[in-house]
């Protein structure tokens, strides 16, 4: 899933609290931090408001089929959005287990794993009493396919795994969904997903073994056809949870209530503790620090969206009665600089790239160790069982500073096999795609200097945030900056997105490169691997192949450090989110 | 009144051009003159800013690790200020900011500069050409004026300033920094003619029924003769007086519009851009925040305050009433 | 005076649709391709061409202008059959962004707007005039000094830089004002104006600057009229002829543009909105910019233009009330 990047904030007010000046580090050091106290459930009552603060000026979207963002596939799914399946509410790794939420169980497959069913539980609920049907669920993932809706801003495994045959809709397929689709073409959607009482089936056109996983996203979750309001349900969708939307305003707030109409027999995931869920947008991040370290009045109730300023971390974690209240950890995402491996199609030149790169010059801009460690991988170490470092390119130092020589050395190599390249790279300059922002001027400033060391242009090429994806969708420069997080536990969200044919996310033009076909032959080897420990060993090697490919240079495994009030209880990090279990948080005092 | 020597050996009173009773008033005006050489010291350093730099070893580009801690601000109090770098140093690259002030002068001064000579130019013409023609192409003229302050000139150049800035790169401008600084500067042109079109032409309009201008024409004179030997030597003082003054705001504007992200582009070393990033790192790093600010501010003040006392001289409108 | 005022507005509405056509030409001339931004991160070439389609941004630069003034009387219906949305009139665009009617955000957003413009009008005019007084009836002691450096500082000060320093100075290091945060009139009158007075403040005295300087020379430029001479030839107190006589005289003009200036930063004062973080009309058009927003961009640029030909026109029908010899013309 993507990182909510972001974007240009326009200007930021500062807080100023009897902060020191400067300095250094002052022994605040970066390492994994649960969040102590306010991760457990120790002393929570029943009720209250909890605050969430963030500088965002709203969500990216309610409407569970456009839903992309991690933090918010948590949120709105333990909130108001149930799916099938879901993952188990708490912290640690064993966050990542899946377990079963509207159906009675994970699901059953068929021996070529191309028929997939699920049988509901009873009882289910929507927020006005009506029932939760099989066609719900139907009705829902029928809801991607419709282009002029949905926009292709959610997942698209609806699209890439479901048994519908190609046409001439806008994304490819024979159904254009719901909206458009005329009796025929309802059926060719009815076929593929089809209900028998409380049973719903999924028939698949490829074999998917961890299809039980991909219900789970809110992309596979019900909507009421009757209160679909298309365009529009973002604003205002229908609840199933424990709690439902009472009004949503960007710019100003949303404001989650309780759904009396949820069953707590029905729901074995869900504890929500408090009465009502207070989202305020359009905070300035400064401003929420200052309000988060003050901690008073309300703020004791607020979590916060969106991590701490880099400039104030020293505070927060140099600061041992805080110990309690913050977190420190992976947020499983990897940062990366991709390739146009098509008109770079030189691998020395990427490496000599590679090794001239001053990624600790980077790292210290982005605000230092506690933003990242150098990724070895372009899996998220917390992916515990497809993760493993990787044997980067020779030469690359360990503590992240440019190899001049080396790059150097490899640029002659690349002078001698593909001269085209080598005088691309330095005398027209590679043109570096990337989203405009306060961080990327000097981040671009950085690979400019320390790629010129070793002879290397680069130009500088920035493209306005919101556009960006769309952007180098049409027309890419030679390299481009992304970052990703596997969609469920599983690096088949990761490896084939980025990098194989027909990837949701592969930018790198790299279907002509000469080592592409081994490399896709292995990755279908993969996808249709059952057993989970082979196909954990394949993901690795595949990971290795790409690092020694370098069709793009691995950047961080990102962090996020987070505070919270000092009466906020179960708020851990959820692994599969990167973010809180949102509805079951709760309120001491 | 100075005197002078006639042919004749006898003490004649001469009088003074215009031009030189406003000088000599000016020269009275200390703060005019404090804040003329402030200008001055400016343009100075602009101009001089890739010899200066090199001469106090102060590179605004290259990156200076030593001087940022691991979280990117600067290791040393007040924002790094040191011998090595005088005015602190760029959180998150550890740049120099006194050389990136210094060739941010030249971006200020380089679009205050262009853009007043090219606002003055079509202005001035538009003036004339509204005050000496009347009728219907004084009418277009002044209706064209008027439509153009209709439009919310801020919010325009905003919206507009990536799109176009795209145009004018697909028209084979070079990209980057040159087509951005050709759209600020096209824009600036576009809206700001109109005030000096209109005090001109007011000019123009009052100075063509004086009798030099009767005489001048009744001798067959032509338009040309009328133009640059009649109306432009009395327009001067105002035309000087509006260039001082606008001066200042494009320059406070290229700093805005680069302060919101609309501006210059990285890494270019904008004082708006400075200013934008300053502001999250006002906590740990206020020097960063005060310095171009004031290094902006003291600028124009200093044209400010030079307009100011050059209207006070040149105009003789000027409220010096004797009540 | 009928004809007058009918001309003036005659001229006022063909500016204004002068104003809107050139806006929507501009906004949609522009390279960047407003069918691609309804798309999002899977967005594909077939879905840009339908939504182009769908949205109507295939059909000829006058037809989808004509559709959009008609839009304004009538509402009009975005989208179709099903997953069709309805603004009602008068409907200024729909933000795909957003997913709303660009009126009802405009709606929102421009109360914020008008309570900081109004704040900051009143605040100016007092300090301009008040301090531009004292400077005329002091003219050449120190209040005269202060006044006239005042208003040279005012007007050299970066708008977001006097903000900044601001929030520094009343916000953080003595803790005087909560931080800025908008709360509605309606909703607490109190904090509505306690978030607002900072606001009001930076526009305020950056804006008073100027009208210091015009209060004191259009003061000054009155006394040197024949009935002010007369007065003062036949005794009349000098400080009661520039209150009641001279300040009424040189204060018409003044007004006039005071309201022009007012007119102006009810189109969104954008910098201080966003300092502040006030979500008025000039945030809602940076975040449009940011988002490449397009819809609303046109709509916010002719709002404020319809504010300032308002405006305009309005002073143009006082001007010819006051002044007979304007009208013939």
């Amino acid at each position: 899933m993507k990182k909510r990047s972001k974007v240009l904030a326009v200007a930021a007010l500062l807080g100023l609290v009897a902060g020191a000046c400067g300095g250094d580090s002052g022994g605040a050091q970066s390492g994994e931090e649960s969040g102590g106290r306010s991760a457990t459930m120790d002393g929570v009552k029943d009720g209250g408001t909890l605050y969430v603060l963030t500088y965002q000026e709203g969500a990216s979207t309610l409407d569970p089929q456009r839903v992309y963002t991690g933090a918010e596939l948590g949120a709105w799914g333990s909130t108001f959005t149930r799916t099938l399946t879901s993952y188990k509410p708490v912290a640690g790794s064993d966050g990542t287990t899946l377990v079963a939420d509207m159906a009675t169980d994970l699901g059953t497959a068929s021996d070529d794993l191309k028929t997939w069913s699920f049988t509901m539980r009873d009882g289910i609920l929507w927020e006005d009493g009506t029932e939760v049907t099989c066609a719900d669920i139907a009705y829902g993932v029928s809801r991607t396919f419709a282009a002029e809706v949905t926009a292709g801003e959610g997942p698209m495994y609806a699209l890439s795994y479901l048994d519908i045959p190609e046409g001439d809709s806008d994304f490819g397929s024979a159904y254009p969904g719901p909206w458009l689709a005329d009796a025929d073409q309802q059926a060719i959607f009815d076929e593929a997903v089809s209900c028998d009482g409380k049973t719903i089936t999924f028939k698949l056109k490829v074999p998917v073994a961890d299809f039980n996983y991909t219900v789970g996203l809110l992309a596979f979750a019900p909507v009421p056809k009757a209160q679909d309001t298309a365009d529009q349900y973002g604003l205002k969708p229908f609840s199933n949870g424990p709690f439902k939307v009472e009004s949503y305003e960007e710019g100003k707030e949303l404001v989650l209530v309780r759904n009396e109409n949820w069953d707590k027999s029905t729901d074995e995931i869900r504890e929500p503790k408090v009465d009502k869920i207070v989202w305020q947008f359009g905070l300035d991040e400064a401003v929420i620090d200052e309000r988060m370290l003050a901690d008073s009045g309300d703020d004791k109730n607020a979590i916060v969206y969106g991590g701490i300023l880099p400039e104030n971390l020293q505070t927060v974690f140099g600061d041992d009665t805080l110990k309690d209240r913050r977190t420190d950890g992976f947020d499983g995402f990897v940062s990366y600089t991709m390739f146009n491996v098509e008109s770079v199609s030189c691998v020395e030149v990427r490496q000599a790239v590679w090794l001239a790169l001053d990624r600790e010059a980077l790292r210290t801009a982005a605000g230092g160790p506690f933003t990242g460690e150098f990724a070895k991988s372009f899996v998220a170490p917390l992916l515990a069982a497809d993760y493993e470092p990787a044997e980067l390119v020779d030469g690359l130092n360990e503590d992240g500073t440019p190899n001049v020589e080396a790059a150097k050395a490899k640029l002659e190599e690349a002078k001698a096999k593909c001269p085209e390249v080598h005088a691309k790279a330095t005398e027209d300059g590679l043109r570096f795609d990337h989203p405009d922002s306060d961080t990327w001027k000097k981040n671009i400033a950085i690979w400019i200097e320390s790629l010129g060391a070793a002879g290397i242009k680069i130009v500088d090429n920035p493209i306005e945030p919101s556009k960006y994806y769309a952007t180098i969708n049409g027309d890419r420069g030679d390299l481009m900056r992304a970052g990703w997080a596997a969609d469920w536990a599983n690096a088949s969200t990761v490896i084939p997105e980025l990098f194989g044919e027909g990837g949701g996310f592969n930018y790198h033009n790299n279907e002509g490169d000469p080592a592409f076909a081994e490399f896709q032959a292995k990755v279908d080897e993969a996808k249709a691997e059952t057993d989970r420990g082979a196909q954990s060993k394949l993901w690795k090697e595949l990971n290795q192949y790409v690092i020694d490919q370098v069709w793009s240079i691995p950047g961080s495994a990102t962090k996020a450090q987070n505070l919270v009030g000092s009466n906020v209880r179960g708020a851990y990090q959820w692994l599969p989110f990167g973010w809180y279990n949102l509805g079951g948080i709760g309120l001491a005092g | 009144m100075e005197t002078a020597q006639s042919v004749s050996g006898v003490e004649m009173a001469v009088g003074l051009s215009p031009f030189q009773m406003g000088l000599s008033r000016i020269r009275r005006n200390r703060g005019a003159i404090i804040a003329f050489w402030i200008v001055v010291f400016y343009v100075f350093v602009a101009a001089f800013a890739p010899v200066l730099v090199k001469l106090l070893n102060i590179d605004p580009y290259s990156l200076d690790r030593e001087a940022i801690n691991d979280f990117g601000l600067p290791a040393g109090p007040l924002g790094g200020v040191s011998w090595d770098h005088p005015f602190g140093v760029e959180p998150g690259t550890g740049r120099d900011i006194l050389g990136r002030l210094m060739y941010g002068a030249r971006i200020s001064l380089l679009v205050g500069t262009i853009g007043t000579i090219l606002t003055t130019t079509v202005g001035v013409t538009l003036g004339i050409v509204a005050g000496l023609r009347r009728g219907f192409i004084d009418s277009l003229i002044s209706r064209l004026g008027d439509v153009t302050l209709a439009f919310p000139s801020l919010l325009l150049i905003i919206a507009l300033a990536n799109p176009m800035t795209q145009r004018l790169e697909s028209w084979g401008i070079p990209a980057g920094n040159t087509a951005r600084i050709t759209y600020i500067l096209t824009v600036l042109t576009f809206f700001g003619w109109v005030y000096m079109a209109r005090l001109v032409r007011g000019q123009v309009l009052s100075l063509r029924e004086r009798e030099f201008v009767e005489a001048a024409r009744s001798f067959g004179a032509g338009t040309g003769h009328l133009v640059f030997k009649q109306l432009l030597p009395n327009l001067w003082p105002q035309i000087i007086v509006f260039v001082s003054l606008s001066l200042p705001g494009y320059v406070a504007l290229e700093a805005t519009l680069s302060f919101l992200g609309v501006g210059l582009l990285a890494p270019a070393a904008s004082w708006g851009i400075m200013l934008g990033d300053s502001v999250r790192y006002y906590r740990a790093d206020p020097t960063y925040l005060f310095i171009p600010g004031l290094t902006l501010m003291a600028l124009v003040l200093a044209f400010n305050m030079l307009g100011d006392g050059l209207r006070d001289a040149f105009d003789p409108r000027s409220d010096r009433q004797q009540l | 005076m009928i004809f007058f005022v009918l001309r003036r507005s005659i001229f006022g509405i063909l500016l204004l649709l002068i104003i809107s056509a050139f806006t929507f030409w501009i906004f949609s001339a522009l390279p960047s391709d407003p069918a691609a931004l309804t798309c999002g991160k899977n967005c594909r070439p077939e879905v840009i061409e339908a939504n182009r389609e769908r949205l109507g941004y295939d059909k000829p630069l006058i037809e989808q202008y004509g559709s959009y003034m008609k839009g304004i009387f009538t509402g009009r219906t975005y989208g179709e059959e099903g997953a069709a949305v309805h603004c009602p009139a008068p409907s200024l665009g729909y933000s795909y962004d957003r997913h709303e009617c660009v009126t009802s955000l405009i709606a929102s957003t421009l109360p914020v707007t008008a309570s900081i413009a109004l704040g900051a009008f009143v605040l100016w005019m007092a300090i301009g005039v008040g301090l531009g007084t004292l400077a005329a009836l002091k003219r050449g002691k120190w209040q005269d000094r202060v006044a006239t450096a005042f208003s040279v500082i005012g007007v050299s000060l970066p708008t977001f830089f006097l903000g900044l320093i601001f929030i520094m100075v009343f916000v953080i290091w003595t803790g005087i004002l909560p931080f800025p945060r908008y709360v509605g009139l309606t909703d607490n009158p109190f904090e509505w104006f306690m978030a607002l007075i900072l606001p009001w403040l930076v526009l305020a005295i950056i804006s008073a600057a100027t009208y210091v300087r015009m209060t004191r020379n259009g003061i000054l430029e009155v006394m040197n009229e024949e009935f002010v001479r007369l007065g003062l030839a036949k005794g009349l107190p000098r400080r009661r002829l520039i209150v009641r006589y001279v300040l009424r005289a040189a204060l018409v003009p003044i007004v006039t543009i005071a309201g022009l200036d007012f007119a102006f930063l009810l189109g969104g004062a954008l910098v201080t909105e966003s300092i502040f973080n006030m979500p008025g009309l000039g945030k809602l058009t940076l975040a449009a910019v940011v988002n490449s927003d397009l819809p609303i961009l046109v709509a916010t640029t002719m709002v404020a233009a319809v504010f300032i030909v308002v405006a305009n026109t309005v002073v143009d029908i006082l001007y010819g009330y006051l002044d007979p010899r304007v009208r013939v013309k």
